[in-house]
This record gives structure tokens, sequence and C-alpha cells, in this order.
């Protein structure tokens, strides 16, 4: 479904990614975890185009993204995106953020897309937040209107950069069990996270990250209990407390 | 107070209400046209493509280089001559000032675009969205309500700003304060009344701004 091909990507001097391969396939949930800085969210930015790339190629269901051609407008459609801060739009109703894509993006009428919304804040454990303002909400509410927002697209695939490493810890559940009810249900999950409890209930792959390299994959069982690179023994210390 | 005559006043008070008109509409076409025009050049100034930035930028660095009168003075010759034929000293001098406001609101629109967060163009676009669209339903809504405050002191300027036109022969309210004045010769209480009226509507825009500000300081 996205494969990506020797990728890497310069800001300036600075090479973030470092020849990636990788490949997703339908269905599949792929973790990415690694030290800060390592260029997670700039390979997970740029399998919908948000961050352009210098060299190789990434395909999304037979789309090539670097084809100038490339409608990166639509191909996007198809894919969801969840942000660690959430990025809600402040001046809007929790429901108008979730319906505004579909109205103005698919041109679906408005009526229908509320109803849908409607749908997606149940699904979330939220209905009752709908005629409020992101800025009224917690976190963990503000994560999962975000959540239903990206779902109101009915993407294919859903790409989430650590989208509880901004929450309280008494929030985290609740966004994941969103999140584990979604991957169980079959979509497709890029997830940038170091939620090692998600990745071992869901994750069909593990791949970890350094310096922009992926070092190391495999998939939860093999990563956790036999990491091995040092770096990735020393970064499962860090986080496996 | 007794050597002043200020019935003066109350007989040229209709002659005073023309030329204040003259500068409402006057500002009212300064501030619209140029935080339109603005808008546009604001966005291209944040723009990566050069063939977009590039006269953008000159463009407003060399208006705001200039002064207004000479702005003025200029589009007053200018526009005859690009437009085939007289069109009076009005519609001279709103080009002139929608122009000139554009390179001043283009600042305050760019500024407000950068105040917003790199985050809530990239979740638009991450639904599939357009520049134009993000532009339009995401990211100007957020800025202009960063901009408030600035918007409200350049129309205060423009405001003030509009007396310039003075020197092309427009009968706005300053220079119907000195057709006034050439007749009765009361410069002092003319000068007078015509001061207070611009420090008035200026004080209250001012002391709006502030009331709005600190409505959204609470709101935060
Ligand atoms: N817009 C940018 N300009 C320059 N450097 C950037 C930019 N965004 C990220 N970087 C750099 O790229 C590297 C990878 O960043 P990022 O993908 O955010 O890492 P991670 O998500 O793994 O923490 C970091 O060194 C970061 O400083
Ligand atoms: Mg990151």
């Amino acid at each position: 479904m996205i494969k990506i091909i020797n990728v890497s990507k310069w800001f300036g001097t600075h090479r973030v990614l470092n020849n990636i391969n990788e490949e997703i396939h339908q269905g599949q949930v792929v973790v990415i975890c690694g030290p800060s800085g390592s260029g997670k969210s700039t390979l997970l930015k740029s399998l919908n185009g948000l961050e352009p790339f210098q060299e190789g190629d990434i395909v999304v269901d037979g789309v090539s993204l670097k084809d100038p051609s490339t409608n990166l407008m639509q191909l996007r459609q198809k894919m969801g995106m969840v942000f660690q801060r959430f990025e809600l739009y402040p001046h809007l109703k929790v429901i108008d953020n979730i319906t505004i894509a579909p109205i103005k993006v698919k041109n679906i009428p408005k009526k229908q897309a509320e109803e849908k919304a409607v749908q997606l804040l149940e699904r979330v454990g939220i209905p009752e937040q709908a005629q409020k303002y992101p800025g009224n909400l917690s976190g963990g509410q503000q994560q999962r209107v975000a959540i239903a927002r990206a779902l109101a697209m009915e993407p294919e695939i859903m790409l989430f950069d650590e989208p509880t490493s901004a929450l309280d810890p008494e929030m985290i559940k609740e966004v994941l069990d969103v999140m584990i009810d979604l991957a169980k249900s079959g979509m497709t999950m890029a997830v940038v996270t170091h939620e090692m409890g998600f990745a071992r209930e869901v994750a069909d792959e593990i791949i970890f990250m350094d310096e922009g390299q992926i070092i190391e994959r495999g998939t939860d069982k093999s990563f956790f209990s036999d990491p091995k690179t040092e770096r990735a023994k020393d970064f499962l210390s860090k986080i496996l407390i | 107070m007794g050597a002043f005559d200020w019935t003066v006043i109350i007989k040229n008070m209709p002659f005073f209400m023309k030329g204040l008109l003259t500068t409402f509409e006057l500002a009212l076409v300064a501030i619209s046209g140029g935080l339109f025009f603005g808008m546009l050049v604001g966005m291209a100034r944040l723009s990566h493509i050069k063939l977009i930035y590039y006269p953008a930028t000159i463009f407003v660095n060399f208006f705001r280089s200039l002064p207004l009168l000479l702005v003025i003075f200029w589009f007053y010759f200018l526009v005859p001559i690009i437009a085939g034929r007289p069109l009076g000293d009005f519609v001279s001098a709103s080009v002139a000032f929608v122009v000139f406001e554009a390179a001043y609101f283009a600042e305050i629109v760019r500024a407000g675009i950068q105040s917003i967060s790199k985050g809530q163009e990239q979740a638009a676009y991450s639904t599939g969205f357009t520049y134009a669209q993000t532009m339009r339903y995401i990211i100007l809504p957020q800025a202009m309500r960063n901009m408030v405050p600035s918007l409200i002191t350049q129309t205060v300027v423009v405001f003030q700003d509009t007396s310039l036109a003075y020197v092309i022969g427009l009968k706005e309210f300053l220079r119907s304060a000195s057709i006034v004045d050439a007749r009765e010769m009361k410069s002092l209480e003319i000068y007078a009344f015509i001061g207070l009226v611009y420090f008035i509507f200026c004080f209250v825009m001012s002391r709006f701004s502030k009331k709005l500000e600190a409505k959204r300081g609470a709101a935060k």
C-alpha cells in the first residue's frame, strides 16, 4: 500500500532521512520509534507530501510522490493524520472541525457530513462535546476529536505522530483505546510512538530509527525480547521502566 | 472666550459635514481596498515561489519608503494617463491610498499569518485542502483575530492621512475647513473644531481597540 524506496532528505546540509526503505501493507500497523530528532516526524510527513524529499520515491497505492504531476490534494484524502499537538482549529466548534474537510474538499452536503461527524464522535466516545470549542476540551478529548476529524475523510491509511506524548498520563489510555480499536478494525496505520504497550498489542512491525536511518526492524516480539543493535537496547532500557 | 465666534462652525456645518463624508468615503475605500490587496500581497510575501515573493517584497519595500504625499501627487498625474481621461480627484486619491495602504496592510497580514503555527497549515493540508482553502477557512480567520489591534491602529492612521488628499484639491474634511476659513477668516475656531473631530474619532477607535485587546486577553 505504501512503498518507501531509498528516500533521503536534507534540511540544508543536514541529512535527516538517510536511505529509508520500508513497505506498509494493507491492514498493517507499523510502529516507528527512536530518539528525538531521529527523523520520525519528517518520515511520517513525507508520506503524505507535507515534507518534500530530495532522493528516492514514495509510492502510495501505485501513485508516486516524486512524480510532479501527482495531485497531492487527492492523495492526502486517502491518508488521515494525527499530530502530537492535536492541531484542532481553535476558531471552529468540534463538529465543524470534523465536517469542514468533507464539506469543502469532498462536497458532501452539510447535513450528511454532520450526521457522520456525530457517529465519529460516538466512536471516539465524546458525542456530548460536539458544540464546544476545542479550547474547552481536555487534551485527551482534543486528540480524540483530531482522530475523528481525520477519519471523517474516510482515509485508507492513518498516520499518527506521537499522538499521546503531549497528554497527561491519565488521558493517554483513552486515546490509545481508540487507536487500538481502529487497528483492530483493519485500518492501515503508521504510528510514531513510544507507547510500547500499544506496540505489543497491535503492531505488526516495529522500526527503530536513529539519525535518519532505520537501524532495526522486527515484529513486536523479536524487537522487545531481542534487540540487535546497541542503540535500540539502550533506547528500550530507557523507555521500558 | 469673548473674542471667539463659534457661530461660524454652526453656520457652515452642512459644508463641513460634506467634507467629513468625503473623508470617511476615502478612508473606507483606502481601508477596504488596501486590506484586500494587502491580503494578497501579504500572502505573496510568504510564498516559496520566487516569481511571487520578489515582486510582492519589492512592492512593499518600495511604497513603504515613499512619503504618502508624493504617492498622492504621483497618482494624481499618473491615473489620467493610464485611464486615458481625467477621472477626478477622488478616484486619483483612492487609487493612491489603496496602493500605498496595501503595502502597510500587507505587512500586518504577513505578521498575522506568521502568528499562526505551521501545524495548523499542515493539519489542513493533511485533510486534502488546497492552499486557497487552507488560507480561507483555517489560517486567515485565525490570523485576522490576531491582527485586529494592528488593523484598528492602521485604520486610525489612514483616517488621519486622508487629510493629505487636500493637496490635490479633494474637498475632504480639512479642505472644507480651509475653504470656509478663506471666506470667514476664523482660522482658530475652524481648525480647533476640525482638530476636535479628528481627535474624537481617533480616540474612540483607540479605546475600542484597547477594549478588544483586553477582551481577547481575558478570553485566553
Ligand atoms: N523545518 C526544519 N528545518 C530544519 N531542520 C529541521 C526542520 N524540521 C526538523 N528538522 C531537523 O530534522 C531532524 C529530524 O526531525 P524530526 O523528524 O522532527 O525528528 P523526530 O520526530 O524523530 O523527533 C532534527 O534534527 C530536526 O532538528
Ligand atoms: Mg517528532
